[in-house]
């Protein structure tokens, strides 16, 4: 299982794309920076089929204002359940 | 385990240096070992050893290397990014006849190879891009 790690909102940048196809059926994404706003109701239909494998960093949801506002499928983590999420994983890719 | 990071973003510029430093607190502090932090593109600005930032804002360059300070952690430069972007410690400024550096202790210019070996020894390597 890898761990991908996107740092850009799917509003802003197509780079989701190739992550979503590069991502094998077990393995886990974690949205931080800009990329949380992928956590957001109105934008969460790009992450479609990842149920129970997305996350998003709560530091950078507070910095944005925008905790509290995720769609409830999304497993909001801090960065010490983001180090977590590297140590499940075999190894992490990042997108940005 | 033993973790590396890779950090492509230039300090100030983006989230990604920010980002890596407050992931390598927490990874020591959940008892894991950073082995090194390696500076990369962009990234080799963190290395700037005259960055004099405004004093209410964090001092990257100072957090780097108290994080070496106290846990060890190397912090190594790709030293073909360094150069062209004029981060020259001692030794390749006189190599280079320049007058000053940039870079010093405990950053460290180190070539490529030093990547591909942290991605072959530690147990993981995590990106920070731009």
């Amino acid at each position: 299982m890898l761990l991908h790690i996107l740092n850009r909102s799917p509003a802003t940048s197509r780079v989701y794309q190739q992550a979503l196809v590069s991502m094998a059926p077990e393995d886990r994404l974690l949205l931080i920076e800009d990329g949380v706003q992928g956590a957001l109701p109105q934008l969460v239909r790009y992450f479609d089929g990842l149920q129970g494998r997305l996350f998003a960093l709560r530091e950078d949801l507070v910095a944005r204002g925008l905790e509290g506002r995720c769609e409830a499928s999304v497993q909001v983590v801090d960065v010490d359940g983001f180090v977590a999420l590297t140590e499940e994983a075999e190894r992490t890719v990042s997108w940005y | 385990m033993r973790y590396a990071i890779l950090l492509l973003g230039a300090p100030y510029s983006c989230q990604a240096s920010h980002s890596a430093l407050r992931f390598a607190r927490a990874l020591v502090d959940r008892g894991h070992r950073l082995e090194t932090v390696f500076f990369y593109h962009d990234g080799v600005h963190n290395a700037a050893r005259l960055a004099a930032p405004p004093q209410d804002e964090p001092h990257l360059v100072d957090a780097w290397v108290a994080l070496s300070t106290e846990h060890g952690t190397a912090l190594q430069v790709c030293i073909a990014a360094a150069l062209r972007r004029g981060l020259l410690d001692a030794r390749e400024a006189a190599r280079h006849g320049k007058q000053g550096h940039s870079v010093e202790a405990p950053f460290e210019l180190t070539g490529l190879g030093q990547l591909v070996d942290l991605g072959l020894s530690c147990d993981r390597l995590v990106t920070f891009g731009p």
